[in-house]
């Protein structure tokens, strides 16, 4: 009702607060090559649903915060957003360490975490259901990784990637994939943001590997990348999408990131509503994790639309966010605005966004995730399967 | 074992005589000017992009960018230092060099930053072929590596050159024993302030582009290293020549040959562990007393 009708739908929000959502992205530092998409997307969710009315009349605020790559900043930032701006739940949150930093803040505070980080830790604390996980894990990406290693020959694998809360468990997951296979596996792990890694590289190198496993942000991953070609390694790289992604293509022109695959968890590539979220940001593609950041402010806004009007507030969401994103008996729909209508006429939703079915597990975990399998070819990310 | 030995100290060696050269100007400006200025840390950036813009962009050959690295970071450390250094230093008495060191913190900040708006946060590579590497006796060596430590020792002897054989070195020499006495004698303190910072960033800048030609440049290129060059300069003793090329070469040494008995997660603690040993065995560092800039 309020979105058939937008002229009353303005005079209601004259009167009413914004409801603020807060985003914790990396803007700035080693994992900051989303950073920028990820807060556009945000706003063409924010925009679509103020254009539609808001919620319950009340338009939908997004409030940015740079989180530096670093979790002492996205800390201070998520103080921020809790405390003063009283948000009701909190998006982005990209790298693992920044979540796993946040995510006590917010659910001693009663704010949603919606997160685009894959360490399995996250969703294991006890987050009394407050963490809803967009992300493919980090079991999952590793298992995806180990296999196609295995599928394309590999019988000994090692890794080498930074100190993050997901390293030892890749070198642990892979490592056992590769042993089932007849194989092995073993792994290293650096210091981040040294200019040189060759004495780690020769370190690898020492165990004879066919398979190099890259667990590392752009910045680093592209120094190791070129130490592995110097010390002459000529095996196969597979990198993740945080770290091997059009952002590092630049710095490893040539024979150096020639061959080296990529695990990139995939967008929903042929729904409308990737491709709605593409022209409004006039771009020809889109990563997995902006797609994401655009769902975590429609699950949001979704959510308190659910519920009766009153005082929003992050167990609110927590509580409507099933509701909206995977109730069978709801109609599907995979555009905001029309799911908003919907809503408003008290009728069941079943939201699937840009970036994928949004089906939650008791735990938080997104289910259903595809994973696009591409490898720098010529110079350019080659798309080699979808699975 | 030998191997794995002999490859870490060279490769601790190539990693050194770069931090070298930041490390010298880190020494200068503390000899002369009795401050550690920490904004030589983004003078590094500031030569690494000067290099990669005349380089990459404006396609000019490798060698050509070296001296454009050291002038733009020399240019704009001496600016930098007139705006925001040289008022702290003229009016905070004796507290001076704690308030110098801790605006320069601010100015390395800003700098940064302002190579952020300017550049982004991409990661920008210089357009050097990366060449596999080759071997000799046993060890593997890579041509622009040795290249570049070629080039970094070069400026280290030239700098000791400039102090031993010209008037102005002389005269710098003269400021960082006796500022007052220089002065009695004639000597300008203030333009040989200048001198010295120019000379210093420059070869910060010179270091910056050495470092970033096998791998990349970003903003925080020079912030990342700032720890290590700290740990070289007080390790050399923070006002000798020789003192601060030895001091890089053994933080680099020692943290390559650290892996072999500690986890790569805790590689920095190798610099920390020498500036805590040197600052509680032999204050003066390693190797005061030899060729000190300040006698």
């Amino acid at each position: 009702m309020l979105g058939a009708s937008p002229r009353f739908a303005q005079a209601q929000v004259q009167d009413a607060s914004p409801i603020r959502i807060g985003l914790i992205i990396p803007l700035t530092g080693a994992t900051s090559q989303f950073g920028a998409s990820m807060g556009a997307a945000a706003k063409v969710a924010a925009d679509e649903i103020n254009a539609a009315g808001g919620v319950h009349g009340r338009k939908v605020e997004i409030l940015i915060e740079d989180d530096q790559s670093n979790p002492e900043a996205a800390v201070r930032a998520a103080h921020k957003l809790i405390d003063i701006d009283k948000v009701v739940a909190i998006g982005g949150s990209y790298a693992s360490a920044v979540t796993s930093a946040i995510a006590p803040l917010c659910w001693e505070s009663g704010t949603v975490l919606l997160t685009s980080s894959g360490a399995d830790s996250i969703t294991k604390l006890p987050h009394q259901g407050y963490i809803f996980r967009t992300s493919p894990t980090v079991t999952l990406q590793g298992t995806r990784v180990g296999e196609f290693a295995v599928e394309l020959g590999g019988k000994n694998m090692f890794f080498l990637g930074p100190q993050t809360p997901f390293a030892q468990s890749y070198i642990d997951i892979i490592s056992a994939i590769f042993g089932k296979a007849g194989g092995k596996g073993a792994g290293l792990i650096y210091e981040d943001k040294k200019t040189s890694y060759r004495s780690e590289v020769d370190q690898a190198l020492r165990a004879n590997p066919d398979t190099i496993v890259l667990g590392g942000y752009v910045p680093d991953t592209s120094v190791v990348l070129k130490d592995l070609y110097r010390a002459g390694y000529t095996g196969k790289r597979i990198g993740f999408s945080f770290g091997v992604n059009p952002a590092i293509l630049p710095a490893v022109t040539g024979e150096v990131g020639e061959g080296t695959y990529s695990l990139v968890p995939s967008a929903s590539e042929k729904s409308d509503a990737y491709r709605n979220l593409l022209a409004k940001l006039n771009r020809s593609s889109l990563d997995s994790y902006s797609c994401q950041v655009f769902d975590h402010v429609a699950l949001t806004a979704l959510a308190l639309a659910n519920a009766a009007p009153g005082d929003p507030s992050g167990a609110v969401v927590r509580d409507n966010v099933r509701a909206i994103s995977q109730d069978t008996a709801g109609s599907l729909i995979d555009s905001v605005e029309a799911a908003l209508k919907v809503l408003s006429a008290k009728r069941k939703v079943n939201y699937d966004g840009p970036s994928g079915p949004l089906d939650f597990a008791e735990n938080g975990d997104v289910k259903g995730v595809f994973f696009r399998y591409e490898q720098i070819q010529q110079g350019k990310l080659a798309l080699v399967k979808v699975a | 074992m030998l191997a794995v030995i002999g490859q870490s100290l060279v490769n601790g060696l190539m990693q050194g005589a770069l931090v070298a050269l930041p490390a010298l100007g880190l020494t200068l400006i503390f000899s002369v000017l009795g401050f550690v200025n920490f904004s030589v840390a983004a003078q590094m950036t500031v030569g690494a992009y000067a290099g990669w813009l005349v380089n990459s962009q404006l396609q000019w050959p490798f060698a050509a960018t070296l001296p454009v690295a050291f002038l733009a970071a020399g240019l704009v450390g001496v600016l930098t230092d007139r705006i925001a250094l040289a008022p702290v230093r003229a009016h905070s008495g004796g507290q001076a060099p704690l308030m110098v060191a801790v605006v320069s913190i601010a100015l390395n900040l800003a700098i940064e930053s302002a190579l952020r708006f300017s550049f982004g946060n991409d990661l920008q590579s210089y357009d050097v072929p990366v060449t596999r590497d080759f071997r000799f006796a046993g060890l593997l060596l890579g041509p622009q590596e040795l290249l570049n430590v070629a080039i970094a020792l070069l400026a280290a002897v030239a700098l000791a050159v400039f102090f031993t054989r010209t008037r102005l070195g002389k005269a710098m020499r003269a400021v960082a024993d006796n500022a007052d006495l220089a002065r009695l004698k004639g000597i300008m303190p203030n333009r040989l302030a200048n001198l010295a910072t120019f000379i210093a960033m420059g070869l910060a800048g010179l270091g910056g582009a050495l470092l970033v030609v096998t791998t990349n440049v970003d903003p925080s290129t020079g912030s990342r290293l700032v720890l290590i060059v700290f740990a070289a300069s007080v390790v050399g003793g923070l006002t000798s020549v020789p003192g601060a090329v030895l001091g890089a070469l053994l933080v680099g040494i020692a943290g390559e040959l650290s892996l072999l008995v500690i986890s790569p997660v805790y590689k920095s603690v190798t610099a920390f562990l020498a500036i805590l040993l040197v600052l509680l065995i032999r204050p003066n560092g390693l190797f005061a007393g030899i060729s000190a800039v300040r006698r």
